[in-house]
């Protein structure tokens, strides 16, 4: 992996893609409020934010699909707006669900899109094929594909024009654990190796959390946080644990000494139990647990959800 | 990105799709039916000379013009048609004789009315909604090709559509009816430019052309009233983005169309309805029209007007509308 050859922290980094206080409306409702942000060359951005957030309406707004109310999308610098064609040269994307033409091949549905790209785009089908592993089903009809290998074809055919920006709406959407860490490593690959920004929206903080390297969260059509992944998970998931041990209820008690700890299941034999406890008085309370004769078989720190990352950034309100 | 390869696009998936399978088996079986029972039909009838029969039956056309209670409508019918008859007979041409290329003809009359207008309207209410129903306008959309281009391109594998299937429709029936009534006639005479005048036909506009002139003349005509249909149901597929609706609002305006003149013969405005005027090459080929004042001119320019309004109104919705879930 060549990964360092992107410049990320060298120079200032270079934005390929940015919504500048897109709105839109439906009738009254405002699905999307003032929303900016910008991607950088080389980095995977997240998008997170519940079902019905506007995620999906925002992303329709940077592929131009829909017009925003206000506010603009620049790719490359280009208005998308005033400069449609050309600045969709720069961009690759799949929109809320990877569709293609089921009745056609994989590599029919490759040589369609390439027509609509500049000459030389299906000189890439066979290495793109390659790249997303489908090589040896690029001549059956998509029908009988799954879901992770239309993922994947949707991924190639975004990568046909050799793009400066994939956007991808929920790739992890209905695909399986193993289908998921495929599409995950080769967008982690595509950032590091190709420099292409991937922009990328997600309802699940663990996949964004696992996936990228900046995060953006709307809730309620409005941006609430934007900044590095770390920063945010950290926010809230440092004080979260889950212990395996025995007795469960001894062992709550303990805890409960250091801050607030509860039984998650057999409260009497080998259990679970969920604690929150600062950082700094992790050890203390493991030493407190020994000495009570409770047996400690894990510990581990327990995944903030999504709602505790939303509690954190709005301070409380309801999700 | 040639406009080239766009319209390769539209071709591909047209000729993918079931539905064009589907069409050229329905323009296959029927016209197969029609050769057959048309053939069963003229073995147990036409024994007779033909100027024989044909005098009867202006003798049957006299009497039903003399009978007081014949409709009005009829009594118009009866008198152009007699006028027709005579006027073949005087000319020693047979009205009814029949040959592969004498069928192939009828067919364009025939087919004009319904079946060719239906077939436009499979290809073309699907066109934009298809790609709506399977999601791809999202992909089709988001490439860097206008959306004008991309409109274009989708009209243009439609009319090429379009122009197969009246072409080979043709040439089906010509194969067929020559099995039935031999290959051989193209260079008959075949009698046009009947004409009405007031209540009556006008035998000085009659000409006598070759048989195969006239046959190009009418699917000309038949192919451009079908090229119509395909314009307007091309609007529904944009505007209503659902096939079924596309296609159903087309088959209902079709129906009516067909139906409106027989029920209200006398409701002069339908004229300026893009459905009254498909059969063209009926109103060519000199059959008395539902409604006076029809004649192919008028009912060409009709047809163009919607066309052109059809496609005008596509393109602006089309280029202008936010595509959403």
């Amino acid at each position: 992996m060549n990964a360092e050859a992107v410049p990320s922290e060298s120079a200032a980094p270079e934005v390929v893609l940015s919504a500048e206080h897109l709105t839109k409306r439906f009738g009254d409702r405002e699905a999307v409020s003032d929303v900016s942000f910008d991607v950088h060359a080389g980095e995977v951005f997240g998008f997170l934010g519940p079902n019905g957030a506007g995620k999906t309406t925002t992303i329709r707004m940077l592929v131009g699909l829909a017009r925003p109310d206000r506010g603009r999308v620049r790719i490359r610098g280009l208005d998308l707006a005033h400069d449609f064609r050309r600045a969709m040269g720069h961009v690759g994307c799949i929109v809320e669900s990877p569709d293609l033409y089921r009745y056609l091949t994989g590599r029919e549905n490759l040589v369609h899109f390439s027509r609509m790209l500049p000459d030389g785009a299906a000189a890439r089908i066979s290495e793109l094929a390659s790249l997303v592993a489908l090589t040896e089903r690029l001549d059956d009809k998509v029908s009988t594909y799954s879901l992770g290998m239309r993922q994947r074809l949707g991924i190639a055919q975004a990568l046909l024009g050799n793009p400066d920006v994939l956007i991808l709406d929920e790739p992890a959407n209905g695909l399986d654990p193993a289908g998921i860490r495929e599409i995950r490593r080769l967008v982690r690959r595509l950032a590091a190796e190709r420099g292409i920004a991937v922009f990328v929206s997600s309802h699940l903080l663990s996949e964004v959390e696992q996936t990228c390297d900046r995060v953006a969260i709307i809730h309620r059509g409005r941006t609430l946080a934007t900044g590095p992944v770390r920063e945010l998970v950290n926010r809230v998931a440092s004080d979260g644990l889950r212990l395996i041990v025995r007795p469960a209820r001894r062992a709550a008690e303990v805890l409960a000494a250091f801050g607030h700890a509860e039984v998650a299941g057999n409260a009497d034999g080998e259990g679970e139990v969920d604690a929150r406890l600062p950082k700094e008085s992790v050890p203390e309370a493991l030493r407190a647990l020994a000495a009570a004769g409770v047996d400690v078989f894990a510990v581990e720190r327990s995944l903030a959800s999504l709602e505790e990352v939303f509690l954190d950034v709005t301070g409380g309100e309801t999700v | 990105m040639r406009f080239s390869g766009l319209v390769e696009n539209e071709i591909l998936k047209f000729s993918r799709q079931r539905r064009f399978r589907v069409v050229i088996l329905i323009l296959v079986a029927l016209i197969g039916l029609i050769v057959f029972a048309q053939a069963r039909g003229r073995e147990r009838f036409h024994n007779k000379d033909w100027h024989v029969e044909t005098q009867e039956r202006m003798a049957r056309m006299q009497n039903m013009l003399r009978d007081n209670r014949t409709p009005p409508t009829w009594r118009r019918w009866a008198r152009f048609e007699l006028d027709r008859l005579r006027y073949h007979l005087d000319h020693n041409i047979d009205p009814d004789a029949v040959s592969g290329p004498l069928f192939a003809r009828g067919f364009a009359n025939a087919a004009s009315y319904l079946l060719l207008p239906l077939l436009a309207i499979v290809f073309a209410s699907d066109v934009v909604s298809g790609e709506f129903a399977q999601g791809t306008i999202k992909l089709l959309l988001t490439r860097p090709v206008g959306r004008a281009r991309v409109l274009a391109s989708k009209l243009a594998a439609l009319v090429l559509a379009i122009t197969l299937t009246v072409l080979f429709g043709g040439i089906v029936a010509y194969l067929f009816g020559g099995i039935a009534y031999g290959y051989g006639g193209w260079a008959a005479p075949a009698l046009t430019g009947f004409r009405v005048a007031g209540e009556r036909l006008d035998p000085a506009s009659v000409r006598s052309v070759l048989l195969w002139q006239d046959t190009i003349l009418a699917y000309g005509l038949a192919w451009f009233a079908t090229l119509c249909v395909g314009a307007i149901a091309l609007l529904t597929s944009v505007l209503l983005r659902s096939t079924a609706a596309a296609m159903g609002t087309m088959l209902a305006a079709l129906i009516a169309g067909t139906i409106l003149p027989r029920l209200a013969p006398t409701w002069e405005s339908q004229k300026f309805l893009f459905v009254t005027n498909l059969p063209l090459p009926d109103y060519y080929s000199g059959s008395p029209p539902p409604i006076t004042g029809l004649t192919v001119g008028f009912g060409a320019a009709v047809l163009a007007v919607w066309a052109a309004a059809a496609v005008a109104a596509a393109f602006a919705v089309f280029v202008r509308r936010d595509v959403l879930a």
